[in-house]
């Protein structure tokens, strides 16, 4: 049993360890989006637990509930990423703006209207 | 387009006047588990709801993994061994709210309806505070449910430290609905 625990990666719900964590998928808001519209199952197996990249343009910026949010556009209607974004990056949060490319590395909990991300650091881009 | 999201839309009627449909993608929702050995808390920040103030109905859809534990065994158990997300991935809720007048500013109202937690459906009665400022609505409450009521199974050597009996709060705030 304790093989099993140590054998686990711990990342799951610890921020400090996703930071220096690769990604293993990288991927356009767009596509993510679509992916878990046109086959939730498929997706959620392949992308839930993981900690994936996304690029996208900021649709939102939210302060609810006392958390830092951002969230992504998509062309599928108003669905879009909704990314939890971790306490430690609130400078950049408040220096994003509305349409505005960025890239974001969190842990991706599957999909409801929107793909939820948690635990997410911003890495800032410049708009094309 | 996902199973629960049509569901939800169905629940509503996706034809009926958006105008008195409202949507809230970051409701928040708690958990506490009580008892002399540990507490355990949870929050979920990322809970979807709708509200339809005509029909008066409420759906609520949430993903079981997006729930924060403070440490991150609570986080492997409560998904792997209770909840089993990879099998029972969402929890929702579809209930009427009973005698709700959409114009009143502050209201506490019972709310009936099917909560669906493990893969399990159970018929419960929430009790609710509903506020309406200026056309923005936001509902709160608190309640109670058994374990056992979910075929959640606890090894007995973890018994005593999951309380039989789970509080759960929750906090939806409200937008208009367009689609």
């Amino acid at each position: 049993m304790c093989v099993f625990y140590f054998a686990r990666p711990l990342f799951v719900n610890s921020p400090k360890n996703i930071e220096n964590s690769a990604s293993e998928v990288a991927i356009h808001s767009d596509e993510l989006v679509f992916n878990f519209i046109s086959d939730e199952e498929k997706y959620n197996k392949l992308y839930a637990g993981k900690i994936i990249e996304v690029v996208g343009f900021v649709k939102e910026i939210s302060y609810l509930n006392n958390t830092n949010t951002v969230i992504l556009y998509s062309k599928n209607g108003t669905s879009g990423v909704i990314c939890d974004i971790l306490p430690n990056q609130k400078e950049k949060i408040e220096s994003l703006k509305t349409h505005q490319k960025i890239k974001v590395k969190g842990i991706c909990k599957g999909f409801l209207k929107d793909v939820i991300l948690l635990n997410c650091y911003i890495d800032l881009q410049p708009n094309e | 387009m996902n199973k629960t999201l049509l569901l939800l839309l169905f629940f509503l009627g996706s034809f009926a006047a958006k105008e008195n449909q409202f949507i809230a993608r970051q409701g928040q929702i708690s958990f506490f588990s009580y008892t002399s050995v540990e507490n355990i808390e949870a929050k979920n920040n990322q809970v979807l709801s709708f509200l339809d103030i005509d029909k008066k109905e409420i759906a609520i859809s949430m993903l079981m993994r997006a729930f924060v534990f403070k440490k991150d065994l609570m986080y492997e158990h409560f998904n792997e061994s209770y909840i089993e997300s990879d099998i029972f991935p969402k929890a929702s809720f579809l209930g009427k709210i009973i005698d709700f007048n959409p114009l009143e500013e502050e209201q506490t109202k019972m709310v009936f309806g099917k909560l669906t937690i493990h893969g399990i459906s159970k018929e419960v009665e929430i009790k609710s505070t509903i506020k309406n400022t200026n056309g923005n609505y936001s509902i709160s409450g608190d309640f109670e449910v058994m374990v056992k009521d979910f075929d959640i199974k606890i090894p007995p050597v973890l018994a005593s430290n999951i309380a039989k009996s789970i509080s759960i709060k929750f906090n939806f705030k409200y937008q208009p609905y367009e689609d």
